[in-house]
């Protein structure tokens, strides 16, 4: 549950979601219990160190995302927690002292997603959804989220899958 | 990058028109009357686009006099790429590697479960 003053972006969220055959007790304690994260989270070449976890609402995470490129810090702020259903917190970038800072990249990109994240069961399999929406944002940032939301969701118009061919070429 | 030039990049790829001209582009050089001709817009319009774009350094302009040949610069263009496919390649590989850790994890559990 977000807080009362918090403003959700009315824009269309980033979804994404997968099943595994797992029940869902494990998958919850293999995406929440950090010596369990440390073993997928991330692409891969990278590592995940959590380096403070107060799971609990209103609680914190202060992770760093080890990748060949450098350390990228990261901070959750924990919403809700439902187990072993629903999870919600605020994500931000943050630097290694826990403070917040802007995406290393855009100086648009909004400081803070609210991200949720549902575990479904059926039949022994367990599917996750991962729902973005920037809160608290300028226009400017829920513009930038709005106009990036199809390629992080892999769905470019036509046009520009052509440029992805094109660029694989170069 | 510096950040400058992927908010440049951001903004000219943001509209559909010089989406369509870069497409165009993909395959190969072309003239400022080539590149209109597709579009029910004015000449004068395309050549706005087409600044935009090259101030974005997305595209280049020949030196010809003549039909000054445009071409697509890809490099800025992969920038974006790689930055917005971050995302979507960050939770495509962790869930990757969260499937194979969870058929791992109950693998043992069975093996476990077979000794007893």
């Amino acid at each position: 549950m977000a807080a009362k003053s918090d403003v959700i972006a009315t824009i269309r969220p980033f979804v994404t979601s997968r099943t595994f055959d797992a029940p869902r007790a494990l998958v919850w304690k293999v995406w929440n219990e950090p010596e369990h994260v440390a073993k997928w989270s991330g692409p891969k070449g990278t590592t995940i160190t959590v380096s403070k976890l107060d799971f609990r609402p209103g609680g914190t995470q202060h992770y760093c995302m080890h990748t060949p490129g450098g350390d990228m810090w990261g901070k959750l702020y924990y919403r809700e927690i439902k187990e072993p259903e629903k999870l919600v917190y605020v994500t931000t970038f943050s630097n290694e002292q826990g403070e917040l800072t802007r995406h290393p990249l855009s100086e648009t990109w909004p400081l803070e997603m609210l991200t949720t994240i549902t575990f479904v069961e059926n039949a022994g399999q367990t599917t996750i959804t991962i729902e973005w929406i920037p809160i608290n944002a300028s226009e400017t940032e829920t513009k930038t989220f709005d106009e990036n939301r199809a390629g992080m969701t892999g769905g470019w118009s036509g046009t520009f899958e052509k440029l992805a061919e094109y660029l694989a070429t170069q | 990058m510096a950040t400058d030039q992927l908010s440049a990049t951001f903004a000219a790829l943001a509209d559909p028109t010089r989406r369509a001209i870069l497409a165009r582009l993909t395959s190969g050089a072309a003239s400022v009357t080539e590149l209109a001709q597709p579009f029910e817009v004015s000449m004068p319009a395309i050549s706005k686009h087409l600044k935009v774009l090259e101030r974005a350094g997305l595209i280049a302009r020949g030196r010809e006099a003549q039909w000054r040949p445009c071409t697509i610069v890809a490099s800025p263009l992969k920038d974006v790429a790689d930055w917005v496919s971050h995302y979507r390649q960050f939770w495509e590989e962790s869930f990757d590697r969260l499937d194979e850790y969870l058929t791992e994890l109950q693998r043992k559990e069975k093996n476990r479960g077979r000794k007893k």
